[in-house]
């Protein structure tokens, strides 16, 4: 707790990158991940299926480092955490994303069509809104994980939470590695908190069954 | 092969594959590590969570330990062990942070794989004549077997993803030739260790996937009933 209090400061700044490599991946791989549980026609599901889950296997650390030789990015730095980190948004919710629309009841979807909507229309007004509940389970079980895995990030450079890891092991300090785990725990604990609150203001009407007769 | 410029020459240079850091020896303790540590929390993992899945006591457990084990930083987790035990018995601390790593996913495979049993089929099988034991050993474990494996699959890919940071607090194992190779910024050792780790991963993942299709199709379509 000493250690804690002695280098907030340190440690609010190594918060700030931590969240300003984790927060846009979370946010573009959610984007993609619908994008694609919406492309994908039904025949490729289980080449896709297949294929992100070999994705989500691979070791983030061997991801960071394998990036390089493909795209030809530099080995140090951040890009290739913030590359690898989408991917594994994108693999971890694509299927929640499949799922969230595949439960969308089909007599609303064809009742919505029959008043008139378009195609476009019956994705915003109806489809993504009735998704919410299924997308926001999904993107909390990735934005927590995100967070965790990038501090991984540190082993290449990046000086974000994962850091304390590396340099508390160097100097033998217990107390930093500890802050460093507390940390990542609270800002995940606090972002999964974020996005349940989302999910309830997005759908009204699931909280308002009290008001029915 | 020895004609790919850097990666060719690395490759054939002398002591890349034989030798305490060569890569055959390497893969036999990235192997080992994922394997011990795995097995060693499946011996406590999958009778805690069928009992919980069986008696339904510690529910609030299970999806507790599920949402926390996303957030904690494995790495973390596996750096504070080794210094809190001792860097004497890093080998201890590692498998134990590892296991550590593979409880949560084991758990709720095992629980979710008794809980979502149909009732009726538990029923039945005590309306028979069933003991406990005779329950859980024939009828549950069978019935629970590819969400246990489902399990095991994930399990396996964060153990492997934490067994590449071995190296870092002094072991073996693949991710040597990543740390060691970013050091001395020898990129060509770094890309194929690199390989290595992510080809061994995703032939263990599709395996095991292929277990828990196989265990999947025996209990849909028994082809043949087995002789009594």
């Amino acid at each position: 707790m000493e250690w804690f209090i002695a280098n907030a400061s340190f440690i609010a700044g190594l918060t700030v990158t931590h969240l300003s490599i984790s927060v846009g991946p979370i946010i573009v791989g959610a984007v993609l991940a619908i994008l694609l549980a919406r492309v994908i026609p039904r025949r490729l599901v289980n080449p896709t299926r297949t294929v992100l889950g070999a994705i989500y296997a691979i070791p983030s650390l061997a991801l960071f480092v394998a990036l390089p030789a493909l795209i030809g990015t530099s080995y140090i730095g951040p890009t290739n955490v913030v590359i690898a980190l989408t991917l594994y948004v994108i693999t971890s919710m694509y299927f929640s994303a499949r799922d969230a629309f595949g439960q969308v009841p089909l007599a609303t979807l064809t009742t919505s069509r029959a008043l008139g909507m378009n195609s476009r229309q019956l994705f915003v007004h109806v489809e993504l809104p009735l998704a919410v509940p299924g997308l926001i389970a999904g993107l909390r079980v990735a934005s927590a994980s995100t967070i965790s895995i990038a501090t991984i990030g540190a082993v290449v450079g990046v000086r974000d939470l994962g850091y304390l890891f590396l340099d508390g092991f160097q100097r033998k300090i217990p107390e930093e590695i500890i802050s460093g785990i507390v940390a990542v725990c609270v800002i995940a604990l606090a972002l999964d908190a974020g996005l349940w609150l989302v999910g309830r203001l997005m759908t009204p009407w699931r909280n308002a069954k009290v008001n029915r007769v | 092969m020895c004609n790919f410029g850097e990666l060719g020459a690395w490759l054939c240079a002398e002591g890349t594959w034989t030798g305490r850091y060569g890569l055959w020896n390497l893969l036999a303790e990235h192997l080992l590590l994922t394997v011990v540590s795995l097995l060693v929390a499946a011996l406590i993992a999958i009778p805690l969570g069928m009992f919980i899945g069986h008696t339904g006591r510690g529910t609030f457990f299970v999806i507790g330990l599920g949402s926390l084990s996303r957030a904690i930083p494995t790495m973390g987790l596996l750096f504070a062990l080794v210094l809190l035990l001792g860097v004497q018995f890093r080998e201890l601390s590692v498998v134990l942070a590892l296991a550590l790593i593979a409880l949560p996913p084991l758990i709720a495979g095992a629980y979710s794989g008794v809980t979502t049993i149909t009732p009726g089929i538990r029923d039945s099988a005590t309306a028979q004549g069933m003991t406990t034991r005779q329950l859980v050993r024939h009828v549950e474990l069978p019935l629970a077997s590819p969400s246990l494996i489902g399990g095991f699959r994930i399990a396996f890919i964060q153990v492997v993803s934490t067994v590449v940071l071995a190296p870092l607090v002094g072991l073996g194992g693949l991710g040597f030739g990543i740390i060691q190779g970013l050091a001395l910024r020898n990129f060509a050792q770094v890309t194929v260790s690199a390989v290595v780790i992510i080809v061994i991963t995703i032939t263990g993942e599709q395996l095991i996937g292929l277990g828990q299709r196989l265990a999947e199709a025996r209990l849909v379509a028994p082809k043949r009933l087995e002789k009594p």
